[in-house]
Formats: structure tokens, C-alpha cells, sequence
């Protein structure tokens, strides 16, 4: 037995509300791996993710529910594999279902996430969102990196009436502030 | 300001950071004869055009892409918008 | 107070009754009563006193331009002043005060202000007041100010919430009128998305005040039949009590929604909220605004627009006056005559300018052609008023109107120009309007209630098609479509008596002429010099007026001299909602680092490093002031070992085939060659030579690297580097992505560091000098299998380890540190400690990268490679930036060792005058050093490599203190590097 050990204590953990039928939540055991497609090897790599996941690389603000997993793509050569792990390995698990076709990063640590739903949802990001949320211009599964009260957000469409959110780790308290906000000022 | 990122569709101005003009693109030859001078240029001289201007603008809170956009500097109409790579290789960057 | 003057009809509930007060004197009103309505109702006449000169003031429009009738609402903290009677949504228990005079309304001490107007014209500031000079500061202008000026903040924090908030669209129509509703309509019954927004509580516009009929319907029932559509559909939002304020880039406006103003209490609910409308198309109905024509002592209460005068009678079933005289230069002002004979209110006399016979019929109204008001009586309230033929008629109300101006404000907010219609007598929105903007009804010079309504649907339609989106029919009704004539008729010009252009900037016909007269003959310049046209009604009922007198005394015609045009906002916005939640602790956001709660428990205090709380030093029983914790601090880490959260430190993950090429290019110096398992520092530089960020880059693998920055530059490195792969070096294989907030990092510094990493490293890892040293990187497991990041670099000068663990055991890591080092005695040390280490050791921190200095200056000159292609090392080579007598980065200590430095002090030479003549450099970064035991300081001089051991002067006249001090080398700590390797 090793002589210390290091317990997991991501910002937000085990936050859970209901305010006026809108839910905000932070998910437990997210991670989150860029990947980043080489310059000439984006098809080899496009491949090696359609061999690992079963799914195509999205097109860009797209993601696309794969098994456990969700693809998102973030630009041109960047797209992040969201999937349930609670090890510190993510990074190692995607870079070896990718087979070396793609450059990975580990940014599970990186982002907090939130997820809102509920009715009401729709309305409280428009308090703090300037992308248009309206059904029709946000379908089911549409991503997007935004900027919401000074903070960086990727936003994504994860159901009917659910957006998942994701910012920076460190900033997770004014993160979790402005969502409280939103929801209370149309409750 | 809404700039229509060529990838992303319409965007508000506030996710974009500015730089200036695209003419920055152009990075003189750090090994040409004139390098001192034509660096010089390029670090300080700039067009001031009222009119079409192409500048940079980069998509901090998106994509982080970096975007060449023409622009009426009198009217704020933008004409144009490409993403500054594909640009710089038309230009002959070829590192 | 009973409701004298409530007569019947109108749209307000007579079921529910309001109590309100007014100068906390009680007074009745009814749901659907604004302020003012209510204070008519009351037979309150007089709501207020004028700028400048104090005169009693009346309600003078029944809508946003209101110039007169400001008041402060509510009391303590939520008082808010200049807020118009005419838009405040009558609610139980409204308290309001007039504004603007001393003791009672009745009998403000400041009336007497009016007596001395001969010496208050326009201007009267720049040329009076003059002498003795001394007395403008100390006596004149306090006076002024404290006699001027209308409310009074409340001088508390507003209690009250703000938010702001996003809305897109297909269209968005600007005002509820009869033109807005229909362009609603069309646009919702074809399916596209559409915001409506109409600053009234109720929609409907001129429907409301007016008696005109569509297809046989009240005007404002068709107006609540539309609405009960338009809300009803889910592409619809209607936004009353919302100001579209501005119109901005590509289609943006901005709007403010006053949500909880019309309640007595918010609810903690926002106030107000500032909206962004993203809108693909606009329409433009913001209907028009009467204007009044300027006679002698025509701002007395009683003295009202015509159409406002409608307002009140037909929707708010209340009468300004029981006597009522109307006089116009327009067959529109006949329509007050008769709504009020119809409701059965004396009408005494229809004044019209033109010599024509009756517009209508108004029974019991004596008809004075072509003739004018020339003069009224009444302190308090209008009792009389004189025609230009010399008739003197008793009237307790007199309604002017002087032809109406279309509400063109937002068309200007781009590059639109207005132009004039000589038909209209009244400037129509030209030139270039904001892009995708059309205009429709009264606001486009459509001044029939059918042209209206037509244009209002064509105008939706032809947006529409624009978009591409289909179109759907609506049948236009039937409706009144009578041109109504109106003459050019300014000002009375026999009037000998003061004829007040603008009421609220108590700017007379006099002073226009006054402006003329002096040279101010521009419209701007009169604006200026007369403050014509400013405050919070922005003239919305002057300007013409004024224009139009600046004209004929300049002998010109109206569009010869042209129109003021007009910016942002459309009314008042208050600082509160443009503020919007950003207050207090929400003004920005923070950042904690992974080992706050830690620092938290263990008694850091903390200190705002950009964004972030990061802990300065922490405090131990016993301490008493900063000083004693730092310097325990450094002492502790110096003998044993100290450790430091440094995750702030911006982290950027470079992987690629062409990674190292890449780095070579961004940094100063070679990293080509950098092997696997090794960090280097890395100074990088602006394009034009100076030195902007430097770090430590780790090749964690062939094509991959880690890179760190300061924290205060990780934001704007990131962006450089993408610039640098994607701008000048496409074609490289790099690819980038922020790591900062990934990793926990904490310095672990101190002889003892390797003894207690060892502890926490797995026993795999052999972390000897040999194996693992200085300058060396890699992954290692910690804490039995944990991943982490080693890296054994220092900015301590001491044997140091940085060691890096995913974020969320962070604060657990912190914990295992200092457990694991409790047997060495570990300290946790604050970034005042590491501040002072580093000057120690003289590193080089953002004091010294100011933007000002280059690597040379740096000493670190040598480092910038000419042999390869990278960023800045070409400009860094100008002659004057390599000068040999650059100033140099420098050590230096107090020659009296008991005497402390300052930042920022300028060296001087010891015999020189302390001048910036002689300046030699400055001091950047000073400290006290426990391990020196006096202060000691970094800084540049001249020259000063080859200056060691010289005594100079460092002066700073600031503090007027000065310190003779030595210059020595900037490595007060280990100069050899000898602790670092151990």
C-alpha cells in the first residue's frame, strides 16, 4: 500500500438544483480527450475514429452520440471525445482506440461541466447566451464554443429541452453563479 | 458587429478578438538582403484605406481559428470572410 | 383629493381604485392611469419646477418625449430621479416627489432665479461669473449647480437587479402602433419569427389616444384583437414596456425591457433588462411626436400638446382642464376640439394661424382665424391667455399643436440623414438607413391612419421577400385617410414675453436668436452653445423649433440649415442595467486554484493575480504582520522545503510532427534540438525585438511538448501561436490546446525537496541526481499509480521540483505534500515568498518584461539565435536596441543595509543633479531578503554589466526619499547555480 493517496474532488461535485422546473446539474465522471487530426493524416484519422467509435467525425459544430461516447467537432483539425470515465487515464483509453492515427490530449480536469434542462432551460441561457437557442436553429446534437457572462462555454444540444455545458475548470464557481442566475431570474 | 465565420455561420463580434491588417500575413524573408528594412515595414507601416479593409480577427471564444475579413472601415459591411490558413497558403506561405 | 377631472370612457379599470401620492399628499387613480393621467385626474396641475430658471411646469405629453413633468419615484435607496410622469405606470402605493425646488412646490425660495433670467441667456456661463477668478470654483459654480439641475440621486447602492440578455429574430418591429401591429401581423401569420416591442404598457400607439376607426372597429379594440393574436403565437413575442433604444451593426438593436417598474416591489426578480436583438430584418414604427409652437409664457401648466390633450380624454377618461382653448397651425389640432366637445368638455376657442375656414364643427368654440397665442397668465396653472388680436380668453387648459415630427431617431443611428418634406413640414428618415431597417407609418411620413396601416404591411412584406420567407395575406380594413394640412408656423413672433423653445433646458426664442447672433449659426454649435436639445427628453419636441427659428433668423430655409441627427439611446438608459449583473463580486470572473480550499483552511491570504485568487503568503500564530509570514516563508523553504501552487501558470499541450520546428520559430532561442525527457527556458519575442513572455518548455515525447507561460500572458500567447501556425506557418503539423486548468502544479522547493517528492513519487522512479536532473522532465506515477508530471526546474534558486496531477486531486495533493513533508518541516509558501525568491535569484517577472525591454536589456541577449528563423530576432538587431550602453538588468543593495528601497526608484550618478537629464535606469522589483537580511532590488542601468561595485543614488522623488545603493549582480542567491544541480 502506497504511503499517501489522492482523493478526486472535481469543482462542483455533487451539485444538483431545481429552481421553476429548469434542473442544472453538474454531471459526475466526464472526461473529455481532444483529439487533434494530423496535417495530411486527417483521413487516416477520420477513419481510425469511425473504426473506434462506430461513428463519423461530425462536421464542425455538430456532435453525434456514439455508444457511451460523443464526438464533437470543435474546428477544422480538433474534436473532443466526451465519455463516462472516472480514471485519471482518459487520455491513454482514446489514444489507444485511435491507434496513433490522431494526436490526444487529456482535458477532463480542464472543464467543468453543467447540464441544464427542463422546460424553462431555453429561456435561462437566453439571459447569458448570445447564440440563438430557438429549436430550429439549435437542433439536437448541435455544438458550439461561445462566450457567456466573460467565460468561455462549449455548448451543446444534448435533447429536446437539455444543453450540456462546458467551461473552465478554475472559473467553475462564476460558471455555476451565472447558470444559478439565469435560472432564478425567470423562475 | 456580426461576422459570418465562413465554418460557423453569423457570430457576434464579442466571441472574436481583433489584430489588425491581413497585410500581417505577409512576413518578410528573414533572410533576404533588405530583411531589416522590408521587417520594419511590415511590423509598422500600414494602409489606412477608407474603404474595403482586409483584417484579421481571431475566433477566441469559438474555433480558434484565425479569419481574414473584408470590411468597409465607413460602413462596417463585411464583404468577405475567410479563414486566414487557406488564405496564407493562397499567398504562398508554404511552411 | 377626489378625481375632479375623470370624466367617463377610456381604457383604464374604474372596478379597482389606486392609492398613490404625490409630495406625500394621498390622491386616487386606476389601473391603466399613468403618473401623469392620474395627477390630471387629481386636478394636479403644477408637477414641477424647470432647470434653470424654476418655472412651474405642468404635464405637456402624454408619452416618452416629456419634457417637464419629471419626478422622483419611490423613496430611500430605490429613489429614482428624472423619471417621467408621463410613462410611470400607475401602481398601489406609488410615492412620487417633484423635483428641483427649494421648500414647497407652491413656493420654491429658487423662483427668484427667474427674475435674474436677463443674466442667465445662453451661454451665460462662459461670459459671466467671470470675476474675480477665483470665485468660479469656490462660489459661482457650486451655486449654479446646486440651483440647476433637475433630480436627486439617491446616494445609496442600488438595491434593485439588472440583467441583460440575447433575443434573435426574422423581424423585429419597433413599435405597436397601428403600422407596427400590422407589419407584426403580416410577418406572424407568415410564420416568421418575430418581436414586437412597443416601450407603452399597452400596444396599440396613437390607436389608444385616438377615436379612428377600422372597418367600423374602435381603433383600439382592432388594437387588442391583434395582440390577443400575435400573443397567442409561439413565433411571437411581444415585448411591452420595452425600448428599442438603438440600432447597432448588422442588424443589432439594443432594447431595455422594464420588467417590475409598474410593481411596487421587484420580487427580487430583475428590474430591467438590456436586450440584444439579433435581428435578420427590422421595421421601423415608432410612430411620430407632436410639436408645440413657442409663444410668450407658454410653458405654464395647463399649457399641453393637442394630441396629448386626446390622450388623456379618450384613453385615460381624464380632462387636463374644464375650460379648454385649442390652438394650431394643422387640421390635426381640430381633432382635440372635437374628441373633447364629443366627451362633452367646454371647448372655448379653436386658434388656427391659418386664415381657413373650420376644419369640423366644434360646438359652443369661437373659431379666430389666422390668428395667434401671444401671451398666457396664471402662476400656477393657466388662467388666461392673450391673442395676437388682442382678445383675452379665460381657459384652465390650452392645447397647442404645431404639426407632427416623425420619430426618425433610429434611422440616424448609422449614417441615415434626414430629409425634409415641405408637404409634412417635418424632417422623414434619408439617407443611408441601417442596413436591413425599413420604416413604416407616422415614423416614414405616412400621417393617415390607411397609409399607416398599408405601409406597414407592405414594409413586412417587402422584408420578408428579402428573406426569402413566403407571405401571407392580411386584408387591410378600412380606415380614415385625410390628408390634414399643416403650415409652416414656428414661433408667435409678436410675442414680447420669453417664448420657451425647449421646456426642459429652459431655451427661449431669445436665446436661439442669441446664438445666431454670436456666430453659433450650426445647428451643432446652436445645440451646444443653448444646450437645445440635451437632457433626457434629447429635444424631442424642440428641436424643430429650434431649427427652424435658427433658420429664418439666418435667412435660410430648414433643410439649408439642416438637422441635428441623433445617436443612442432613443430614451434613457439607466447605468443599472447597462451595469447588468456585472457588480460587486460578479464584475468579472475568478479563478481558484486547485488548492484553494486548502490555502482557505490554512490561513492564506489571498491576492487577485488577473482573474485568479492565488494565496499571497500564509499566516501563523504569533505573526503580526506580513513580513513575518514571508520572510518564515522563504527562510523555511530556503533551509527545508517549501511548496507553492503555480497552476496559474498558463500550460499549452504543442503536439505534432513539426512541433519542434515550431517552437524554434516562437521562441528566441533553439528548441530544435531540445531532447526527449529535458525542459528548457524560453524567452519569447515580439515581432519588433522586445521581450513579451517567457517560460519553461518541456518535450515530453518527440512530438510532443509542454509549454508553460505566465500567468499573465497564457491567454495571449495561446493566441500568438495560433496566429504563428496558422498565419505564417500553415503548412506545419502543430497543433495546440490549452492545459492549464488540467493540471494541479506545485512547486516543491528547498534542499529537502527530493527527500519528500520521494515520498509521493512511486518507488519506481529513481528521482537521484543522476537519474532525474537538473532541467529534467517526465511522467511518473504518484501516490501509487496516480498519473502525474514531473519537472525538476526552479525559480527559487533552490533544488526544486515542479510535480503536475490531474486538477481534481489537486487540493488532496496539497495534502499529501505537506503531509509527506512534515518530517523536514514543509512549509506552504504565498506569492509575496516566491516573489521574493525569485528576486533572489534574479529571475526576471513582468516587472522586468514591461513591454519596454528587449533581451539584450535582459542580459540574455546572446540567447536571441540568428541562426534560424524566429519571431523578433531580426528588429531585435537595430542598432538602438543592441546600443552598448543599453541599460542593463542589474542586482542592487542599500550601501546603509538598514535602509529599505522602492520600486520604481531612478538611479543617478553620485555627483549628478537628480534630473531626467541624468537618469541611469530604474529600480523594477525591490524586496526585503530574509536570507540577506536587508532589502535588496532588480532593476536596468546603463552600461550596467560593467558597473559592478559603483555606488549610485536611487531616487525617487515621489516618496522624496532617496538611498545610496551598490550595484552588484542580479544572482544575490547561488550565483554559481550550484543548489539547483544538487
Amino acid at each position: 500500500m502506497p504511503e499517501f493517496s489522492l482523493i478526486s474532488a472535481p469543482p462542483l461535485a455533487g451539485y444538483d438544483e431545481t429552481l421553476g422546473g429548469i434542473r442544472l446539474r453538474a454531471p459526475e465522471g466526464l472526461a473529455i480527450v481532444s483529439i487533434a487530426l494530423p496535417l495530411g493524416g486527417e483521413a487516416a484519422a477520420e477513419k481510425a475514429v469511425k473504426s473506434a467509435y462506430g461513428a463519423a467525425l461530425p462536421e464542425m459544430g455538430q456532435s453525434v452520440l456514439a455508444g457511451d461516447a460523443r464526438l464533437v467537432r470543435l474546428g477544422v483539425d480538433q474534436a473532443f471525445v466526451i465519455f463516462d470515465h472516472t480514471e485519471p487515464n482518459a487520455e491513454g483509453v482514446v489514444a489507444g482506440k485511435l491507434k496513433d492515427k490522431a494526436y490526444t490530449t487529456d482535458q477532463t480536469d480542464v472543464w467543468v461541466g453543467l447540464e441544464i434542462s427542463g422546460a424553462g432551460c431555453r429561456e435561462a441561457l437566453e439571459r447569458i447566451c448570445p447564440l440563438d437557442l430557438h429549436p430550429d436553429a439549435f437542433a439536437v446534437n448541435q455544438a458550439a464554443r461561445t462566450v457567456m457572462e466573460h467565460l468561455g462555454v462549449l455548448i451543446i444540444r444534448t435533447g429536446e429541452a437539455a444543453y450540456l455545458l462546458l467551461s473552465a475548470s478554475s472559473s467553475a464557481g462564476t460558471f455555476q453563479h451565472a447558470l444559478h442566475q439565469s435560472m432564478k431570474n425567470v423562475s | 458587429m456580426i461576422i459570418h465565420h465562413p465554418l460557423l455561420g453569423p457570430r457576434d463580434a464579442a466571441e472574436f478578438v481583433y489584430l489588425g491588417d491581413a497585410s500581417l500575413i505577409d512576413r518578410p524573408d528573414w533572410q533576404a538582403e533588405d530583411a531589416a528594412q522590408a521587417f520594419h515595414a511590415y511590423g509598422y507601416l500600414r494602409d489606412n484605406p477608407a474603404g474595403a479593409h482586409q483584417e484579421l480577427w481571431y475566433h477566441e471564444q469559438g474555433d480558434r481559428s484565425w479569419l481574414v475579413v473584408t470590411r468597409d472601415t465607413t460602413t462596417h459591411e463585411i464583404t468577405q470572410v475567410e479563414l486566414a490558413r487557406d488564405v496564407a497558403r493562397v499567398r504562398g506561405r508554404d511552411k | 383629493m377626489s378625481q375632479d377631472y375623470r370624466i367617463g370612457g377610456g381604457q383604464v379599470d374604474r372596478t379597482r381604485e389606486i392609492t398613490f401620492r404625490f409630495n406625500g399628499k394621498a390622491m386616487q387613480g386606476h389601473p391603466g392611469d399613468t403618473l401623469a393621467s392620474a395627477l390630471l385626474a387629481n386636478g394636479q396641475k403644477l408637477v414641477g419646477r424647470s432647470f434653470k430658471y424654476h418655472r412651474p411646469r405642468g404635464v405637456f405629453t402624454s408619452g416618452s418625449e416629456e419634457p417637464n413633468a419629471l419626478v422622483q419615484l419611490r423613496s430611500g435607496a430605490h429613489q429614482e430621479p428624472n423619471t417621467r410622469a408621463t410613462t410611470v405606470e400607475l401602481f398601489e402605493g406609488l410615492s412620487a416627489t417633484s423635483q428641483n425646488h427649494r421648500g414647497p412646490l407652491e413656493w420654491d425660495l429658487m423662483a427668484v432665479t427667474d427674475l435674474m433670467s436677463p443674466f442667465l441667456s445662453a451661454g451665460f456661463y462662459y461670459k459671466t461669473f467671470m470675476w474675480p477668478r477665483a470665485f468660479w470654483e469656490k462660489f459661482y459654480e457650486p451655486v449654479i449647480r446646486s440651483s440647476a439641475g433637475l433630480g436627486r440621486l439617491s446616494m445609496q447602492n442600488d438595491p434593485d437587479q439588472y440583467d441583460k440578455g440575447f433575443l434573435h429574430c426574422d423581424l423585429l418591429v419597433v413599435g405597436a402602433g397601428p403600422s407596427g401591429l400590422m407589419a407584426a401581423l403580416t410577418a406572424a401569420r407568415s410564420g416568421a419569427r418575430v418581436i414586437l416591442a412597443d416601450e407603452d404598457f399597452a400596444p396599440g400607439g396613437r390607436l389608444n389616444a385616438e377615436t379612428l376607426e377600422l372597418g367600423g372597429m374602435a381603433g383600439a379594440d382592432w388594437a387588442a384583437q391583434v395582440v390577443a393574436e400575435l400573443v397567442d403565437m409561439p413565433n411571437v413575442r411581444l415585448m411591452t414596456r420595452t425600448t428599442v433604444y438603438g440600432a447597432y451593426d448588422h442588424g443589432i438593436y439594443g432594447a431595455l425591457e422594464r420588467c417590475t417598474d409598474h410593481l411596487a416591489e421587484s420580487g427580487g426578480k430583475p428590474r430591467q433588462i438590456l436586450w440584444r436583438i439579433y435581428s435578420k430584418r427590422a421595421v421601423l414604427a415608432a410612430g411620430a411626436t407632436e410639436r408645440p409652437i413657442a409663444f410668450g409664457n407658454n410653458d405654464r401648466p395647463g399649457v399641453m400638446m393637442a394630441g396629448a390633450v386626446r390622450a388623456y380624454v379618450n384613453r385615460f377618461g381624464v380632462t387636463p382642464g374644464h375650460h379648454v382653448a385649442v390652438f394650431t397651425n394643422n387640421d390635426d389640432g381640430w381633432r382635440t376640439a372635437k374628441d373633447l366637445t364629443d366627451k362633452g368638455v367646454e371647448v372655448v376657442a379653436v386658434i388656427d394661424s391659418r386664415d381657413k375656414p373650420a376644419v369640423c364643427e366644434v360646438p359652443g368654440a369661437r373659431h379666430v382665424r389666422g390668428a395667434a397665442v401671444m401671451d398666457t397668465v396664471g402662476r400656477k396653472g393657466i388662467k388666461s391667455i392673450t391673442l395676437t388680436d388682442g382678445q383675452v380668453i379665460p381657459v384652465d387648459c390650452l392645447a397647442v399643436s404645431g404639426g407632427w415630427n416623425p420619430n426618425v431617431h433610429l434611422t440616424c443611428h448609422q449614417r441615415g440623414r434626414p430629409e425634409w418634406r415641405d408637404d409634412l413640414q417635418a424632417f422623414v428618415p434619408g439617407g443611408a438607413l441601417p442596413p436591413g431597417m425599413a420604416v413604416a407609418g407616422a415614423a416614414n411620413g405616412q400621417m393617415t391612419l390607411a397609409a399607416a396601416l398599408a405601409e406597414g404591411q407592405a414594409q413586412a412584406k417587402a422584408q420578408l421577400e428579402a428573406l426569402d420567407h413566403t407571405v401571407a395575406n392580411v386584408e387591410l380594413l378600412q380606415a380614415e385617410d385625410e390628408p390634414r394640412e399643416a403650415a409652416a408656423f414656428w414661433h408667435v413672433k409678436d410675442s414680447k414675453k420669453r417664448a420657451w423653445v425647449d421646456q426642459q433646458n429652459d431655451v427661449t426664442v431669445k436665446d436661439v436668436k442669441l446664438a445666431n447672433r454670436e456666430g453659433f449659426r450650426s445647428v451643432e454649435l446652436l445645440k451646444r452653445y443653448t444646450t437645445l436639445g440635451m437632457a433626457t427628453d434629447q429635444g424631442k419636441t424642440s428641436n424643430i423649433a429650434g431649427l427652424a427659428i435658427l433658420a429664418e433668423e439666418a435667412g435660410k430655409t430648414i433643410p439649408e440649415v439642416g438637422t441635428t441627427i441623433f445617436r443612442p439611446p432613443y430614451t434613457p438608459v439607466p447605468m443599472g442595467a447597462l451595469g447588468g449583473r456585472a457588480r460587486g463580486k460578479e464584475f468579472r470572473p475568478y479563478r481558484l486554484t486547485p488548492s484553494h480550499k486548502w490555502a482557505e483552511e490554512n490561513g492564506a491570504t489571498f491576492v487577485e493575480v488577473g482573474n485568479w485568487l492565488r494565496a499571497q503568503w500564509f499566516v501563523r500564530d504569533g505573526e503580526k504582520g506580513w513580513r513575518d509570514s514571508v520572510d518564515r516563508e522563504v527562510e523555511m523553504t530556503r533551509n527545508s522545503v517549501g511548496i507553492c501552487d503555480v497552476t496559474t501558470l498558463g500550460k499549452i499541450d504543442i503536439q505534432g510532427r513539426d512541433a519542434a520546428e515550431f517552437l524554434n520559430k516562437v521562441y528566441a532561442n533553439g528548441f530544435a534540438k531540445l531532447p526527449v525527457g529535458k525542459v528548457r527556458y524560453g524567452l519569447m519575442l515580439r515581432e519588433d525585438g522586445i521581450a513579451y513572455d517567457d517560460g519553461t518548455t518541456a518535450r515530453m515525447g518527440e512530438n510532443h511538448f509542454v509549454m508553460t507561460t505566465t500567468t499573465a500572458n497564457a491567454v495571449v500567447v495561446f493566441r500568438r501561436l495560433e496566429f504563428a501556425r496558422q498565419c505564417l506557418w500553415p503548412n506545419l503539423d502543430v497543433h495546440l490546446i490549452s492545459t492549464t486548468d488540467g493540471w494541479a502544479q506545485f512547486a516543491v522547493a528547498g534542499p529537502n525537496s527530493r527527500k519528500l517528492l520521494q515520498k509521493v513519487v512511486d518507488k519506481e522512479h529513481d528521482l537521484s541526481n543522476e537519474a532525474f536532473p537538473f532541467m529534467a522532465c517526465g511522467e511518473v506515477m504518484v501516490c501509487g499509480g496516480m498519473p502525474a508530471r514531473l519537472f525538476r526546474i526552479s525559480f527559487s534558486g533552490e533544488m526544486a521540483y515542479e510535480i503536475a496531477v490531474p486538477a481534481r486531486y489537486g487540493n488532496s495533493m496539497m495534502d499529501v505534500l505537506m503531509e509527506a513533508g512534515r518530517e523536514f518541516d514543509a512549509v506552504p509558501y504565498g506569492t509575496e515568498a516566491l516573489g521574493v525568491m525569485r528576486i533572489e535569484k534574479g529571475h526576471a517577472a513582468g516587472n522586468e518584461l514591461n513591454g519596454q525591454t528587449t533581451a539584450h536589456n535582459l542580459g540574455m541577449g546572446r540567447m536571441v539565435s540568428q541562426k534560424k528563423e524566429c519571431i523578433g530576432n531580426v528588429l531585435s538587431q537595430r542598432p538602438e536596441m543592441v546600443r552598448e550602453d543599453a541599460v542593463k538588468l542589474m542586482g542592487f543593495k542599500p550601501v546603509n543595509p538598514a535602509e529599505p528601497l522602492i520600486a520604481g526608484m531612478h538611479f543617478i550618478n553620485r555627483n549628478a543633479v537628480a534630473n531626467m537629464d541624468n537618469d541611469q535606469g530604474w529600480m523594477t522589483s525591490v524586496a526585503y531578503s530574509p536570507s540577506l537580511g536587508h532589502s535588496i532590488g532588480l532593476g536596468f542601468v546603463k552600461s550596467g554589466d560593467t558597473r559592478k561595485g559603483e555606488i549610485l543614488r536611487a531616487v525617487s522623488p515621489v516618496h522624496g526619499r532617496e538611498v545610496l545603493v551598490e550595484v552588484v549582480s542580479a544572482h544575490f542567491i547561488d550565483p554559481e547555480g550550484e543548489r539547483l544541480r544538487a
